[in-house]
C-alpha cells in the first residue's frame, strides 16, 4: 500500500475536527509536522482578522495574501503596517510575479484595478452585508493577475443568537486576447451559536468551499472588475443557499434521523395501514 | 502543548463514527514518532467513555454501552440486561472475556424496572440506539445512559445523540444532560454541537416515573432544538448577509465602478 501523503492527512484531519477551532488544530498539526507549515498556511482558510489602516483610519482584513512577515498591506493606503525595511517600491520584480506575501505590491496597472475593486466591493458589502468589512488584494501573474476578495461580518453581540461570516474568494484571471479565463475558489466560514434558556448551548459552525471556472469577454480593465464582481456575487448567492440548506435543513434532518419526534411503532402502523389502503384501492 | 497532548486532543475531538479516520490521519502525521500512537490508550479510553461507545458482545446482536457509570476498572465493563461483564479494548473497540455479572444491592430493583421502561421509550423514538441503567455512587443513585448513532459516510454525514441522567432516590431529583453532535463534511466541514443541562424531579421515584420524565424532557428538547434552527436561520444568519440587496435585484456591475456608495446601483435606474 502506498504511503499516504501527510499533507492530505492534515487536510483530512482538519475536515473532520471541530471547524470552530481550525486555527488551533492547524497550529497543533504544524507542531507535529513543521515541513507542512507553508503549504498548510497557504491552503487552509481561517477566520479573518481586522486591522485599522493608520493612514486612512479605515478597517481592513488580514490574510496570507497581504502579509509580509508580521506586516500587512492596507488596501486603502497600499502601505505595510508595521512598515517594511525596504518597501516594495517598483512593484513586482521579474521571476517573483506571485509575490503576494513577499512584500511585493502589485504593478501600477494591477494596483489601479485593485483600488477600483476595493471601491466596488465596498459597495457590494454595504448592499449585501449592511455592515462588516471588505478588502480586495491583487497580485501579478506571468499571464494575467490574481486576487482575493475578503468579506467579514459579525452579528451585534448581546443577542440570544450570535454569528460570524467570513468570505474568502481567491481568483486567477488568465488573459487570452479578448477573453479572460477566470478561476474562482470560494470559501465561506460561518459560525453560529445560541445560548441560554430552554435550548441550552448550541453551536453550529463550519466552512464550505466551492470552485467555478469561466471564460468572459474583456473590453478594458473595468471589465475585469465587473466580471470578478459577477462571479463573486453569483458564487455567494449559491453558497448562501447551500449553507442555509446544510446548516438548517441537513443538520435538523440528521437530528430527526437520530431521534424520531413521533412514535416509531405508530409511524410503522400508519405506513402499513396506508399500504393496505392503497392495496385495497387497486383491487 | 506536547505532541502527545496534541494528538490526544485530536482523538477526543473525533466526530461520531470517524475515530478510525482520525487515528489514520494521526499515524500518517507522526511517522517519525511511532511511539506517540502507542501512548494514546488514555485518550481512547476517555473518548469511548465520554462518547458512550457501543460494542456487541461476542455471540450477541445487542449493543451494550461503554461509560464510566458501568466501569468495573481494569478495562472491564458490565451490562445489566444480559447480566454479563466483559473486557473492552479501547483501541479496537472490541469486547472479549465475557463473564456472568448480576447487579445486586439497594438499587437493583429500581435499576431493573427503569431499564425495562426506558427500553420501551428508546425503542419508540430511536431507530438505532443503545441504553443502560446502572447503580452508581456507592449504590446510592441510578444512572441512565442513552446513545443513538447514525453514520452515513457515503453521504458525508454522521450523527450522535447522547443522554445521561442521574436519579437520586433520596431527593427524587433527576439531573443530567442531552448532547447532540452532527458532522457534515462534503466539500467542507460543518458541525452541530449542543449541550442541554436537564434538572427535573420524579416524585414517584419509580422506574416508570423516571422513564416518563426522560421521554417528556427529550421530546421538549427536540422541539426546542427544531425551533432553535429556525431562530438561528431567521435571526443571526439573515442578519449576517442578505440574500439580495434591499432592491431585490443583483448588482449592475458595469455601473459600479463609476458610482459611489448611496447611489442606486442595485436594480436598474428607471426600472422601478
Amino acid at each position: 500500500m502506498a504511503a499516504v501523503d501527510p499533507f492530505d492527512s492534515a487536510l483530512d484531519l482538519l475536515r473532520r475536527l471541530n471547524p470552530k477551532h481550525t486555527s488551533e488544530h492547524l497550529n497543533s498539526i504544524i507542531s507535529l509536522a513543521p515541513d507542512l507549515t507553508e503549504d498548510l498556511l497557504a491552503s487552509v482558510d481561517q477566520p479573518l482578522t481586522v486591522k485599522r489602516c493608520k493612514d486612512t483610519g479605515r478597517e481592513f482584513l488580514l490574510c496570507d495574501y497581504n502579509r509580509d512577515g508580521d506586516s500587512y498591506r492596507s488596501p486603502w493606503s497600499n502601505k505595510f503596517d508595521p512598515p517594511l525595511d525596504e518597501a516594495g517600491a517598483g512593484g513586482v520584480s521579474a521571476g517573483e510575479s506571485e509575490g503576494a506575501g513577499e512584500g511585493a505590491v502589485p504593478s501600477e496597472r494591477v494596483r489601479k484595478m485593485e483600488i477600483k475593486a476595493n471601491e466596488a466591493f465596498d459597495i457590494y458589502r454595504e448592499l449585501y452585508y449592511e455592515g462588516g468589512v471588505s478588502s480586495v488584494y491583487f497580485w501579478n501573474l506571468d499571464d494575467g493577475f490574481a486576487g482575493v476578495v475578503l468579506l467579514k461580518k459579525s452579528s451585534t453581540p448581546g443577542g440570544s443568537t450570535e454569528g460570524v461570516w467570513d468570505s474568502i474568494h481567491v481568483f486567477e484571471a488568465i488573459e487570452r486576447g479578448r477573453n479572460t479565463h477566470y478561476k474562482l475558489t470560494s470559501t465561506v466560514i460561518l459560525s453560529l451559536s445560541a445560548t441560554g434558556g430552554s435550548l441550552g448551548e448550541l453551536d453550529l459552525s463550519g466552512n464550505m468551499t466551492r470552485q467555478v471556472e469561466q471564460d468572459l469577454p474583456v473590453d478594458n480593465d473595468d471589465s475585469h472588475i465587473a466580471n470578478v464582481g459577477r462571479l463573486v456575487e453569483d458564487m455567494e448567492l449559491k453558497m448562501r443557499n447551500l449553507l442555509q440548506e446544510v446548516y438548517f435543513g441537513k443538520a435538523k434532518d440528521v437530528v430527526g434521523d437520530l431521534r424520531s419526534v413521533g412514535s416509531l411503532s405508530e409511524g410503522a402502523r400508519d405506513r402499513e395501514a396506508q399500504r393496505e389502503l392503497i392495496g385495497s384501492m387497486k383491487r | 502543548m506536547s505532541h502527545l497532548e496534541a494528538v490526544s486532543a485530536f482523538v477526543e475531538g473525533a466526530p461520531p463514527g470517524e475515530l478510525s479516520d482520525v487515528v489514520a490521519d494521526i499515524k500518517s502525521l507522526t511517522l517519525s514518532e511511532p511511539q506517540l500512537v502507542a501512548q494514546l490508550a488514555p485518550a481512547f479510553e476517555k473518548y469511548n467513555e465520554e462518547q458512550f461507545a457501543t460494542v456487541k458482545l461476542p455471540g450477541s446482536s445487542q449493543s451494550v454501552i461503554i461509560s464510566s457509570h458501568n466501569s468495573l476498572g481494569d478495562g472491564r465493563y458490565y451490562d445489566v440486561e444480559s447480566s454479563s461483564s466483559f473486557a473492552f479494548n479501547h483501541e479496537t473497540q472490541t469486547a472479549s472475556a465475557v463473564q456472568s455479572y448480576v447487579v445486586e444491592g439497594a438499587q437493583a430493583d429500581l435499576v431493573k424496572s427503569t431499564l425495562k421502561l426506558v427500553g420501551s421509550y428508546v425503542k419508540e423514538h430511536f431507530a438505532n440506539a443503545a441504553y443502560g441503567v446502572y447503580p452508581v455512587e456507592s449504590d446510592s443513585k441510578v444512572a441512565v445512559v442513552i446513545v443513538a448513532n447514525k453514520y452515513s459516510p457515503n453521504n458525508f454525514w454522521n450523527g450522535r445523540w447522547r443522554s445521561l441522567y442521574i436519579f437520586d432516590p433520596a431527593s427524587s431529583s433527576l439531573e443530567g444532560s442531552i448532547k447532540v453532535d452532527v458532522h457534515y463534511y462534503e466539500d467542507g466541514n460543518v458541525r452541530l454541537l449542543t449541550d442541554k443541562p436537564v434538572t427535573a424531579s420524579v416524585s414517584s421515584g419509580t422506574g416508570s416515573g423516571i422513564a416518563k420524565e426522560i421521554s417528556t424532557t427529550e421530546k421538549k428538547y427536540q422541539d426546542e432544538l427544531n425551533k432553535g434552527f429556525v431562530s438561528l436561520s431567521e435571526g443571526a444568519f439573515k442578519g449576517l448577509r442578505r440574500q439580495l440587496p434591499v432592491t431585490r435585484q443583483k448588482i449592475e456591475w458595469d455601473k459600479v465602478t463609476g458610482y459611489r456608495l448611496g447611489q442606486d446601483i442595485s436594480g436598474g435606474n428607471g426600472k422601478r
